[in-house]
Formats: structure tokens, C-alpha cells, sequence
């Protein structure tokens, strides 16, 4: 028997190359699905819902959009002379459904500048209820209707009329592909002023506006926090007689896309934002 | 054998291929997830050292403010030392994270507040939000705007403070530039104040009751207790209780004006000094056996009638140490040059001055009226500035044009029946009589440019 010669041991039969293939394809392919069970984001998907892309979370290209957003709106904050936080629970310090969520304005609010605001009394910088009092003639179109409690806009305000940022938060819940999402949308519209007009900055990547935004999802079971996202107004005293309506900082909690909102409802700890702000509606 | 162990040998290669293979993917993937997390914690690290150091800065901004006014906040006492050891003072009680420290910088000496009669006044300028000249407000702060856009102010200008901060973490080191706007207000530019004396006397606990009519659309001032079981209008929300209560800094420029401006214009020293500048020429003291001739003074005994038209000392003042004076105020039908009343009843529970507004006053003037008892016959119009020291009250009705201050905890609007205007013009024309408040705003470059 004619001996097998070594340069034919040290290959592959074509048979042994196939089996081969298939098998490292299997194997990939299984650790492949493994990785991405593990890291959700390793496969990234996305769920398109009113013509708005959404990347489930935790993502970190939403969480990188979502520091830019923050960074941005922490210093339209810092500069700013008051905020009109608008939105949330106990917005009015009176009414009797203050615990309800308030209207924010629709995301289609791009105003430069509050007119009924220019000459009115200072003092009512102190609330942003007085603030949506004096300007709802301007607002009122914008009012959005039922609410989500974690829905709210924020105003940057200079001078009592120039508005130098606005900020929105929507969250909505919508069947998609046969299951129930929970989504935000976070945006933030920087305006410049330094020409002495206004100029909406677009987004630097796109070039649209607005100039800032992150989109993201979680499955409606999973969108449970220890601080939900929104709006919560804290008041010092409201005071007709003396013309006392003064809020004290608002906390708002926005959207953080890179937490796993409940994955686990039985964890002792539950997801916290990172962004979260104690906002004075003065400065 | 052979050929079997030689096939074993092909065999175990293509095993070890496909292990090797499989490691190293597995390893790329692991690297690749460890990488996404790295930079994940470092984007989420950094926005949070932003956050932190954007509080910091503003930290440092209100140890600059609060330097600023030990220095030349309008009370009674001022600190003597320089802004820098005010700063270094405040930024020594701070504790940092044990790699950073912070250190002033550079920093501008603080200009004087001057006001009548202690000092000649800087000229005052309507405020505007958006201006080249005189300076804009906005970017200010709503707590300092909200006070500066009653009247006409000074402008004290812009003072930079930088302070180096230096951490062995790299890229957190960084120098904080503080912007200190300062403006001084005439508290005649506030319509009605219900003040405060926390040194002297106490605060408010509640806002006073005001009749109707009182003070309809124009600018009221007071600053009371935050707990709810004193003030019934304050919410418990973030009301922190504890033995002495602490109001949030929110109201540290309202308290510069309800309350320690007011110690100091009730001073002794304060008032001394309006006495004093009303020199002879101006000086009626009950009790002096010599009356030098008063301009728009006259007296019988005890009872003195001032004419607004015929006043011409810029100050008039009536010493009053027994508490028998009786004092008739006519009013000036036509303008003039605004002056300053002054009525000091040193009697003290000896008894109140009479003190009695007669006719219209279209002449302003600032009444600093002490331990009176004080009347208006016939519903009288009068511009000006009226103050109210603790003990004085007040009887009958008047329509005023200006200012109008009462202490807070002994309002006299039981009685009184007041309507207070806003008077744009009358605020001008007391500006440079008023004593003024320093307003200051601290603002700071941001931290991303």
C-alpha cells in the first residue's frame, strides 16, 4: 500500500473545506447572536414612527447626540435670565388639577422672541406661570393637547423677550411591528442673537434644524424608571396681593439613552437619568 | 498506522485553525464591546465633570458676589478689607476634590456706591434690556433686571475676576473668568416696600393686608418668612425647617433692598448725616432757645407749617426730642427742585410728632417721617418719596405719586387709607436724593466657548 505522502495530510479535502466553512459559519453566526443578546447595541435596531428614526436603547449614538444636547442646554441655561419651563405637574401653584400634567408647546414652536413679554413687569420673571399667562396669547396655538407627564418645553430666555434656546421632550407609546414601544424624542433649537437678529442654528452634521436631537425607544415594559422623565414644579409662594408668584427650581429629568429603563422590573435599583436638572426659573 | 496518524495530525490543525479563528474573533468582538463601553463611560465622565465644574463656577461667582457686597452692600456695616481678601476669605472655607485646587487669579478693585447725602451720586439712566448706551441689562439675570428696570440706575460697570483652577486630571484644568455687573438703584425706583429690620428689628412674617385699591400695577417689595406656618401664602415644597430659618439665595437682591438698606436708612448714622446736611439754613430743633430763619418754614411754638413752594434748603429737618411737635406740610401746586424732609422725633415713647399733609403736592420730595402721627386732610395728590419709620402711623386717605415705605410688622394700612402710581417722573427727580441699593449681578464666560 503506497504510503499517504505529508503534502497531501497537511491540507483540506474539498468535502473537509465545506464542512469546514459551514461549521465556522455556524459557529459565528451563533456567537454573533450571543454578542448581540449581551450588547444590544452591537445590532443597533432602529423603529421609524412618524417619519422620526428611533434607535432602541441603550444606544450610544444617541447618548453621543444626547451630551452634545445637554452640554448645549446646560449652557443656554448657565447664560440665560430666566427660564419658562413649560409643562409637567404643579405648573400652576393654584389650580386644582395642578397635579396633572400641563400642555407643552407643540415642537413646531420656533418663535425668536415673546412680544407680550417685552415691556411687562419684571417681576414676573420669578414664575414660568406667570410667564405662560402673559404670553398665551403667543402660545396658546402651540398648547399641545393630552399631555404625556414627561412632555415639556423649555424657553432660554434673555431680557424677558429673546428667547435663546427652546427645548422639547415628547414621549409617546405606539405598536410597532406588534409590540408596544414607549418613545422619546429629545430636541433642542439653539437661537443666536449676537448679530442683534435671530438666527436658528442648524444641526452641524445635517444642517437642518433643530440643533440638537436624540431619538430613542425602549419596549413599553422596560420604560420604567425611579425618577420618570418630565417635569415637576416646586413653588416658594404664590401671593396675589403682593404680587408673589415665585417658583422655586423646577426639577426636570430628561431621556438618557444610554439606560436600560427597567430591563429588569425586579432589580432593587431602578434606572436613573443622568440628566437630570434643578432648574431655578431665574438667575 | 501511519496514514491514520498522519491524518490525525491534519485533522487537529484544522481544529486549531478554526479555535484560533474563533478566539480571535471572539476577542475582537470582546475588544470591540469593551471599547464601546470605554467610551461610553468617557463621554458620560466628562459631561459629568462638566456639570460639576459648571457648578463650581457658579459656586465661585457667588463667593465674588458676596465679596462684593461685604464691601459696599448698603447697611449698616461694611467690611474694611480689599475684594481680595474678601474672595480669598470665601474661597478658603471651600473644600475641593484632593487633586484640585482653586486660586484667585486676577480681580478689580470695588468703586464706592455714593448716594445723598454721604456722597455726590453718579447719574443715573433709564435701564434697558438691549442698549450700547447706557449699558444693556440682559444676560444680567432676571434677579438683578427685575430690580434695575423699576427706574433710572448708575452704572457701576463691569468687573472681571479669574481664578485658576489646577487638577492633576488631564483637561480639568481651567481658569474661571467672573464678570461682576454693579448698578445702583434709587429705592425710590420701587413703588412700595413693606421692609424688614433682621438687625435691628425682625422681618416680616407675613405680607401685610393691603386695603383695595392700594397698589393696583405698579412695583411692590416684600420679603417674608418662607415657612408656611408663619406666611400662609408660602409653599412647604422646599421650605427647610430648622431653628433659624434660612431663605434660598434667590431673594439675596430683594433682601439687599427690603431690608438691609432699610437698617441703614433708619440708622443713626444715616440720619445724623440728612441732619447735618441740612445745616442751619435748613434746621428747625424744637428745643433750641434760637430759631435761625428756615426757608418755607414757619412756627408758633411748637407748631411748625412747612410750604413745599417756598422750601429752598435741599434738606429740611425738624429735631423733635419731646414729642410735641405739630407739623402742617402744605403742598407746592407747581414743580420745583426736589428736597428732603426730614422729621426726628427723639422722644421715643415720650410721644409721636404730629405730622399733617395738607393741599397737593406737585413738588417731589422724600419725607423721612420718625415716631410720627401722621395725617392727610382732605384726600390729598402728592408726589414724592414717603417714608415710614417702625413707630410711625398714619390716618385719613391719600392718593401718592412715587414711593411709599412702612415697616412691615407694624403696617399702618389699618388706617391708611393709600393709593399708590407708579411716577416715572418722580422716580428721576429723587434719584439723586434717594439713598440707592448696589445691585450686583455675577455672570461668568462660558465654559465651552
Amino acid at each position: 500500500m503506497k504510503p499517504v505522502s505529508r503534502r497531501r495530510d497537511a491540507g483540506f479535502s474539498l468535502p473537509e473545506a465545506i464542512a469546514g466553512f459551514v461549521i465556522f459559519t455556524i459557529m459565528m453566526g451563533a456567537l454573533t447572536y450571543a454578542a448581540a443578546a449581551l450588547f444590544k447595541f452591537q445590532s443597533q435596531p432602529s423603529a421609524i414612527y412618524g417619519g422620526q428614526t428611533y434607535a432602541l436603547a441603550p444606544s450610544l449614538g444617541s447618548f453621543q447626540q444626547a451630551v452634545s444636547l445637554q452640554t448645549a442646554f446646560a449652557q443656554a441655561v448657565d447664560q440665560a435670565d430666566n427660564l419658562i419651563v413649560i409643562g409637567g405637574v404643579r405648573s400652576s401653584p393654584t389650580a386644582a388639577n395642578a397635579d396633572l400634567p400641563a400642555s407643552a408647546l407643540a415642537t413646531t414652536f420656533a418663535d425668536a422672541s415673546l412680544s407680550a413679554a417685552i415691556s411687562s413687569d419684571p417681576f414676573q420673571a420669578y414664575s414660568s406661570w406667570d410667564q405662560v399667562q402673559l404670553n398665551s396669547l403667543q402660545f396658546s396655538p402651540y398648547f399641545t393637547v393630552n399631555p404625556d407627564p414627561a412632555d415639556f418645553t423649555i424657553l432660554t430666555v434673555q431680557g424677558q423677550s429673546r428667547i435663546t434656546s427652546i427645548t422639547q421632550q415628547r414621549r409617546v407609546t405606539a405598536t410597532i411591528n406588534g409590540l408596544n414601544q414607549v418613545l422619546y424624542q429629545v430636541t433642542s433649537q439653539t437661537i443666536d442673537w449676537s448679530s442683534g437678529s435671530p438666527v436658528l442654528l442648524p444641526n452641524a452634521q445635517t444642517g437642518t434644524t433643530p440643533t440638537y436631537g436624540y431619538a430613542i425607544y425602549y419596549p413599553a415594559a422596560e420604560d420604567s424608571w425611579a425618577q420618570a422623565p418630565g417635569v415637576t414644579h416646586y413653588w416658594y409662594r404664590t401671593d396675589a396681593t403682593w404680587d408673589r408668584d415665585q417658583e422655586g427650581p423646577s426639577r426636570v429629568i430628561f431621556a438618557d439613552p444610554y439606560v436600560l429603563a427597567g430591563q429588569d422590573p425586579q432589580a432593587p435599583i431602578q434606572s436613573v437619568s443622568r440628566f437630570v436638572y434643578f432648574l431655578p426659573q431665574t438667575r | 498506522m501511519k496514514t491514520r496518524f498522519q491524518g490525525g495530525r491534519g485533522e487537529r490543525g484544522m481544529a486549531s485553525v478554526a479555535v484560533i479563528v474563533f478566539a480571535g474573533v471572539a476577542m475582537m468582538v470582546l475588544v470591540a464591546n469593551y471599547e464601546l463601553n470605554f467610551a461610553a463611560t468617557t463621554t458620560g465622565d466628562a459631561f459629568d465633570s462638566f456639570n460639576s465644574q459648571m457648578v463650581e463656577k457658579n459656586g465661585v461667582a457667588q463667593i465674588v458676589k458676596e465679596s462684593i457686597l461685604a464691601l459696599r452692600e448698603t447697611a449698616v456695616v461694611n467690611s474694611g478689607n480689599t475684594i481680595d481678601t474678601e474672595i480669598q476669605n470665601r474661597l478658603g472655607s471651600m473644600t475641593f476634590p484632593s487633586d484640585v485646587t482653586l486660586a484667585l487669579g486676577s480681580w478689580t478693585a470695588v468703586p464706592a456706591n455714593p448716594y445723598y447725602p454721604l456722597g455726590s451720586p453718579l447719574p443715573t439712566a433709564p435701564a434697558a434690556y438691549f442698549s450700547s448706551s447706557p449699558r444693556g441689562l440682559a444676560g444680567m439675570g432676571a434677579l438683578l433686571t427685575s430690580l434695575a428696570m423699576q427706574g433710572p440706575v448708575a452704572d457701576l460697570g463691569r468687573l472681571t475676576y479669574t481664578f485658576n483652577r489646577s487638577s492633576s486630571t488631564s483637561g480639568d484644568s481651567r481658569t474661571y473668568t467672573i464678570y461682576a455687573d454693579l448698578f445702583s438703584m434709587p429705592l425710590t425706583n420701587l413703588d412700595v416696600v413693606a421692609y424688614g429690620l433682621p438687625a435691628s428689628g425682625t422681618i416680616p412674617l407675613t405680607a401685610p393686608s393691603v386695603p383695595s385699591g392700594f397698589a393696583s400695577g405698579v412695583s411692590t417689595l416684600v420679603v417674608s418668612s418662607n415657612n408656611p406656618a408663619n406666611d400662609p401664602t408660602a409653599y412647604p415644597d422646599l421650605y427647610a425647617s430648622g431653628t433659624i430659618e434660612t431663605l434660598p439665595y434667590q431673594y439675596r437682591n430683594q433682601m439687599s433692598c427690603a431690608w438691609n438698606a432699610y437698617e441703614m436708612v433708619w440708622s443713626a448714622n444715616y440720619q445724623d448725616a440728612l441732619t447735618s446736611a441740612a445745616g442751619l439754613a435748613g434746621t428747625y430743633d424744637l428745643a433750641a432757645a434760637v430759631h435761625p430763619p428756615v426757608a418755607g418754614l414757619t412756627a408758633a411754638g411748637s407748631a411748625i407749617t412747612i410750604d413745599c413752594s417756598q422750601v429752598t434748603s435741599p434738606v429740611v429737618a425738624v429735631i423733635d426730642e419731646a414729642g410735641t411737635g405739630n407739623i402742617t406740610i402744605l403742598g407746592s401746586p407747581s414743580g420745583g427742585a426736589p428736597f428732603v424732609l426730614v422729621v426726628r422725633n427723639l422722644a421715643a415713647a415720650l410721644g409721636q410728632t404730629a405730622v399733617t399733609f395738607s393741599g397737593n403736592n406737585n413738588r417731589p420730595a422724600i419725607y423721612y417721617l420718625e415716631n410720627s402721627n401722621v395725617t392727610f386732610a382732605g384726600g390729598p395728590q402728592i408726589q414724592g418719596g414717603l417714608f415710614f419709620d417702625p413707630t410711625t402711623t398714619g390716618t385719613g386717605s391719600v392718593t401718592w405719586f412715587g414711593h411709599f415705605s412702612f415697616y412691615g410688622p407694624a403696617s399702618p394700612l389699618a388706617t391708611l387709607g393709600i393709593a399708590v402710581n407708579d411716577a416715572p417722573a418722580v422716580k428721576t427727580a429723587l434719584a439723586d436724593i434717594a439713598p440707592r441699593v448696589l445691585l450686583v449681578s455675577t455672570s461668568s464666560a462660558p465654559l465651552i466657548q
